[in-house]
């Protein structure tokens, strides 16, 4: 091989370096391009295809399928497929036919079902009709008939309900005319709800299928009902912008592959707010004993590289420390000393927010001591010596003259650890975060904080996603939504660290 | 040499208690195990400015911070024999550190404000002695910038942040803020050596004015400044006191051959 001089060296040393941050910055980018487009896929919306397959028999099976690409590319797409699929069997490829039906209806029901057909007719308990436009009438009645149900459950049933089963509790005979009374009202209005609620079911939309047959759908199921081959561009883009509002604002429907991820959003800000809070004054305070108070010794530098250590052990001990330590033993003795009445169904001792928060906090305390004891390094020894000269006594100047200096070291650490926490997903599973949490970890209850709660996390929502989902295009585009949301929170929450750190950087470092 | 104000002179040797400011006896330091101060005798007259040199390394700035005990913020710090302020041995083991640095204030050599704005830069000293009424806190920091003459440049913008006055309204600032607590005694670490000569020439008469009230002693590398400021010097030399008299007589007539040596600056 023949040796390159030096100039030679230069250029290809310089080029390969260069060549190693380029292909770092597409990977970057195309992450992000991937998951974007992946993601948008979800609130962009489908047109949709029929696709009419024909057996030997020349007997055709029909079928409505939704997809995100064009005419052209969905029928290659699905000719490769079953290509693919009928290789190796030894009977015939069927024969395919894919339209594009213009007329055709998607209806998205509120349990986050959709379902796809041509518009029949619209019962109700009175007559048949036999135009659409009429349906906004009949949505309309049905809401009304609807709010009357629900005020009859709310203002008497429940009330008369109640009631009744105090009149139980203490005792009165069942043929007391007092409680007979309110029986006999009892069942009056029990018979009108149950009235209306029938009166309710009447109203049905009958759709046609692909097949033929025909579908129907109580009106009062109805969510949204649009024709998504005749959408006009402001129709497409007003409605992904109803998707983007809904995805962020409801819960997750049909078993995590549509509706919204709120209550992950909630559970993920909430949780990180919360192991910020907790683990910036411990680090912080950690970090000043070691730089300012502690003896420049061997036992010093040995926790110095413990804590450096922490920083690399597998979160997934972390989360298995957490769930053995913190809601096992401490959650334990808090239930048996405050909620013994409960038990043996636990308040504390099963994983919760408050765990999962406690759990990132140490995850992530080495990450804030090391950044904090950086920036203690970084405040000038004249700055110190200023102080102390002014009669202040160490804790003084601690407080007034270096923490300021200190704190964009501070805020750095809480940034990293910020963002871990958010894209932590093994330890959270041990602790606390579940893929479905029936209620928020906030509520209008006191305390309204309930920091013994599971809760959900966006992590931990990908990853369940992940697992069941890779069969389900629906449900895969909502994972990677999911996913585009999580980068943007972790982005949201860094840019705001950022600036908060900036500001006060500007304000006490210029020197 | 000019002299801006000419003050009578006093016999060192013959000082009375009461015109000392401070009584070193027998005073030896030792930084990290090695001697820096080997038995140190003087004494510094009240209301004088009295300045230190000698080449570096040979232990002033650490004979300074002896007044204010700063020197103990060094790890490995051992000292023996007496400092005596006000006739008090103020390395007694009941001494409060912290009230005995209000009453000896100390200027840095690098300009350090607080990053703060100017009038809390002022009230720093104050306000941790837990004095916090308005009006007082108005008055002093008023008065300590004009006695440090900064007053007319920083008036207007006395909340904006200390960072951004110059290096010699920072230094200005600094020593407003040691005057804010009334010390009877300065200390002035080099004070003017990261400064020009006009903001130097500046802080030379601010330093003039306030031996009215106050003690000042000043660490200096430039001999001319000791010869221009002082009324007595003090001539350092590996950690011996090898001259000390009052400056006129030191710099024009010196006793010691090392002292003459290093004024002619025969010395490296």
């Amino acid at each position: 091989m023949r040796k390159f001089n030096a100039m030679e060296k230069q250029t290809i040393s310089s080029f390969a370096s260069g060549l190693s941050a380029a292909i770092l910055l597409i990977a970057l980018i195309s992450l992000v391009f991937f998951i974007v487009l992946k993601g948008s896929a979800y609130f962009w919306p489908s047109q949709v295809f029929k696709v009419t397959t024909y057996d030997k028999a020349s007997n055709e099976v029909s079928v409505f399928v939704p997809s995100s690409v064009d005419i052209d590319e969905f029928t290659a797409a699905l000719t490769n497929k079953l290509n693919e699929q009928f290789a190796s069997s030894k009977q015939p490829i069927p024969l395919i036919a894919v339209e594009k039906v213009d007329a055709i209806y998607q209806i998205n029901l509120h349990s986050g079902a959709i379902q796809h057909g041509n518009f029949q007719q619209i019962n109700t308990p009175n007559s048949e009709i036999y135009q659409l436009a009429e349906l906004n009438d009949v949505v309309a009645s049905v809401a009304v008939f609807q709010r009357e149900l629900r005020e009859i459950q709310t203002t008497y049933l429940t009330v008369l309900h109640r009631k009744i089963a105090q009149l139980n509790q203490s005792g009165v005979s069942e043929k007391a005319p007092a409680r007979l009374k309110e029986l006999e009202q009892f069942t009056y209005w029990q018979q009108k709800a149950d009235a209306l609620s029938k009166k309710i079911a009447a109203y049905r939309l009958i759709f046609i299928d692909a097949s033929g047959q025909p579908i129907d759908i109580l009106v009062k199921d109805i969510n949204h009902l649009f024709q998504p081959n005749m959408m006009s561009l402001f129709d497409k883009v007003s409605y992904s912008g109803n998707k983007i509002i809904e995805f962020i604002s409801e819960s997750p429907k049909q078993a995590s592959t549509s509706g919204g991820v709120f209550p992950a959003l909630f559970g993920t800000v909430l949780m990180v707010l919360l192991m910020a809070v907790i683990v910036a004054p411990f680090g912080a305070m950690a970090a000043i004993y070691l730089h300012e108070y502690a003896p420049n010794n061997m036992t010093t530098s040995v926790i110095r590289i413990c804590v450096s250590n922490m920083a690399g052990v597998p979160s997934v001990v972390y989360g298995v420390f957490g769930l053995g330590f913190f809601v096992y033993t401490l959650g334990g003795s808090i239930d048996s000393l405050f909620y013994s009445d409960s038990l043996p169904s636990p308040t504390f001792g099963s994983p919760g927010l408050f765990w999962a928060a406690l759990t990132m906090a140490l995850l992530t305390l080495p990450v804030v001591i090391v950044s904090t004891e950086e920036g203690l390094r970084r405040v000038p020894e004249g700055l110190r010596a200023g102080s102390y000269a002014l009669g202040a006594t160490k804790m003084e100047t601690i407080w007034k003259t270096v923490l300021p200096v200190a704190s964009p070291g501070i805020m750095t650490g809480v940034i990293l650890a910020i963002a871990r926490a958010a894209g932590e997903v093994a330890p959270l599973i041990l602790v606390g975060a579940v893929k479905f949490a029936p209620s928020l970890p906030v509520d209008g209850e006191f305390p309204f904080l309930h920091l013994e709660r599971q809760f959900m996390h966006l992590g931990v929502f990908i990853y369940d996603g992940a697992f069941h989902n890779q069969t389900n295009t629906q449900g895969s585009s909502m994972m990677f939504a999911s996913c585009m949301l999580l980068l943007l929170i972790v982005f949201i929450l860094n840019l705001f660290a950022i600036i908060v750190r900036n500001r006060l950087r500007d304000r006490y470092v210029r020197i | 040499m000019l002299k801006l104000f000419e003050t009578e002179t006093l016999a060192l040797d013959k000082l009375t208690d009461e015109q000392t400011a401070i009584k070193v006896k027998d005073f030896s330091v030792w930084l990290n195990n090695s001697l820096v101060l080997n038995k140190i005798n003087m004494r510094i007259p009240k209301n004088k400015i009295t300045a230190m040199i000698g080449q570096s390394g040979c232990g002033k700035s650490t004979l300074l911070s002896s007044f204010n005990r700063m020197n103990e913020l060094n790890q490995k710090y051992a000292f023996s024999g007496e400092v005596q302020i006000d006739g008090r041995d103020i390395y007694n083991t009941k001494e409060n550190v912290a009230k005995l640095r209000t009453g000896v204030g100390m200027v840095f050599q690098r300009p350090n404000p607080f990053p703060m704005s100017i009038y809390e830069n002022v009230c720093f000293g104050l306000r941790i002695q837990g004095k916090t009424e308005r009006r007082m806190l108005d008055d002093i920091v008023e008065t300590s910038l004009r006695n440090a003459a900064l007053w007319d440049e920083v008036k207007g913008r006395l909340f904006d942040s200390a960072l951004l006055l110059s290096g010699g309204q920072q230094q200005r600032l600094v020593i407003a803020r040691a005057l804010a607590l009334k010390p009877e005694i300065l200390l002035l670490d080099e004070p003017t050596s990261a400064l020009d000569p006009l903001t130097t020439l500046h802080i030379e008469e601010l330093i003039n004015q306030l031996k009215k009230t106050t003690t000042v002693v000043i660490v200096t590398h430039n001999m001319q400044q000791a010869a221009r400021v002082s009324d007595y010097s003090v001539f350092l030399h590996q950690g011996e006191l090898i001259e000390y008299s009052d400056s006129d007589s030191l710099f024009t007539m010196p006793a010691k051959k090392q002292t003459e040596d290093y004024i002619t600056g025969r010395y490296g």
